[in-house]
């Protein structure tokens, strides 16, 4: 019992343990990015950690943050096109840290990644809206057979996975061949029905990530809204290990949560996801 | 300066330039082609991947065997993620400089599937093409 105390306590320390989880994600996250643009960021890197072993004491300048921040706007310098959505977000997030390290200001906080987090969600929903191969469920129809979505599951339905593998050579066949030739192939369905299945997935989606956003802009420290968002991240995981992107989601979560349960769910999901990023079982 | 205006200044700054990088993101997408998966859009998994776009030479050149040259693949893949006009052309003239042809007849792509029918085509984006002018 003594430890579920030491736990509980922890997890009240306020914004610390939400910043701590951050500062552990974004060291994975940057750690995996560093072999990327790697010449410059080097020097960055052995600058920063020359200043932060040295006068970290000295000054109140947050240097861990500051020098990951650096290796960030590093990657968006030279490879603004190719980084992942969530280094964008977490950037964001970052700055919102280091700002709260100068004015002191919980709320302001708070308030910043909540803001970001319905931002990111309800962006995402308006994304989907304006793709006609989204909202017809032409792209989950895809996803599904082509065997990227749902991967976990297929693995325990090896008559699904034979028609994953039967696709995924008919559509290599067709990458061999002329375009202008007009040469077409048929999926073949992994379960009947699979097409209303899609079309429905796609609606479910974009409603409960409305209801998530709105929720979160509305009550953004309500348990149930709370809920919600882990309910969200972990549907999302099941579907595809977008590991990292979900990590943040949840650290953004622990910023505002206040509910025991919940923190310690929040907690979990992010050394969970931290985990297969480090393993590179999920994506970083 | 007021309690109040700097509250919110630092309540909506940093949202605010998140918002300005979907804009610019937005933009892109519906002028220059780009794919919704990148430039901090959150339109990941919104439109098949921008990796199934494919490229096509007349003549029988292997986009494959191009992509031994470093210079090449780059451009390839830019192509694929923003298959517009202007990339295309770039591209084209960088193959042509590159292999020493007199000509160059190139296409872009794109993957159209039909959930009612299982059907998977190939839809045309853009083509070019160029003659080598000093051959």
């Amino acid at each position: 019992m003594r430890y579920l105390e030491d736990i509980k306590s922890k997890l009240y320390e306020g914004n610390k343990v939400a910043i701590q989880m951050l500062l552990l994600i974004l060291g994975v996250y940057v750690f995996i990015m560093s072999q990327f643009n790697s010449i410059w960021k080097v020097p960055i890197l052995f600058l920063g950690l020359l200043i932060w072993f040295f006068l970290r004491d000295k000054t109140k300048h947050p240097i861990i943050w500051l020098v990951f921040l650096a290796l960030l706007l590093c990657d968006f310098w030279y490879s603004y096109f190719w980084v992942a959505n969530h280094h964008f977000m977490i950037t964001f997030v970052v700055l919102s840290v280091i700002a709260y390290m100068y004015h002191q200001h919980k709320g302001v906080l708070q308030k910043n990644i909540q803001i970001i987090l319905v931002i990111v969600i309800l962006t995402s929903i308006v994304q989907k809206l304006m793709s006609d191969q989204f909202t017809s469920g032409d792209f989950y129809y895809f996803m599904i057979n082509k065997g990227v979505l749902f991967q976990f599951i297929m693995k325990f339905f090896p008559e699904s996975l034979e028609v994953v593998h039967s696709n995924s050579e008919s559509y290599l066949n067709l990458w061999e061949t002329n375009p202008n030739d007009g040469q077409t192939i048929v999926f073949k369905n992994v379960t009947p029905n699979i097409g209303y299945v899609s079309l429905l997935f796609a609606k479910i989606t974009i409603a409960f990530e409305f209801i998530v956003a709105i929720a979160i802009l509305w009550k953004p420290k309500r348990a149930w809204v709370h809920i919600l968002l882990v309910l969200m991240i972990l549907g999302i995981l099941i579907t595809r290990l977008e590991t990292a992107f979900m990590a943040m989601l949840a650290s953004c979560g622990l910023f505002l949560c206040s509910n025991f349960k919940l923190k310690l769910s929040y907690v979990l999901i992010v050394l969970g996801c931290v985990t297969l990023m480090v393993t590179k079982l999920g994506y970083h | 300066m007021n309690d109040t205006i700097k509250r919110q200044l630092l309540n909506y700054t940093i949202p605010a330039f998140m918002v300005i990088v979907i804009i610019v993101q937005l933009f892109l997408v519906h002028t220059k082609q780009l794919s919704r998966w990148k430039g901090g859009g959150y339109g990941m998994y919104t439109e098949i991947h921008y990796s199934h776009n494919q490229i096509y030479i007349q003549d029988g050149i292997s986009v494959d065997s191009l992509e031994k040259d470093m210079d090449i693949k780059e451009a390839f893949k830019l192509l694929r993620l923003m298959p517009n006009n202007n990339h295309l052309e770039k591209v084209a003239k960088l193959v042509l400089k590159k292999t020493q042809r007199d000509s160059i007849h190139m296409q872009i792509w794109k993957p159209k599937i039909d959930s009612k029918s299982g059907l998977y085509t190939r839809v045309l984006i853009d083509e070019v093409y160029l003659k080598n002018i000093n051959p």
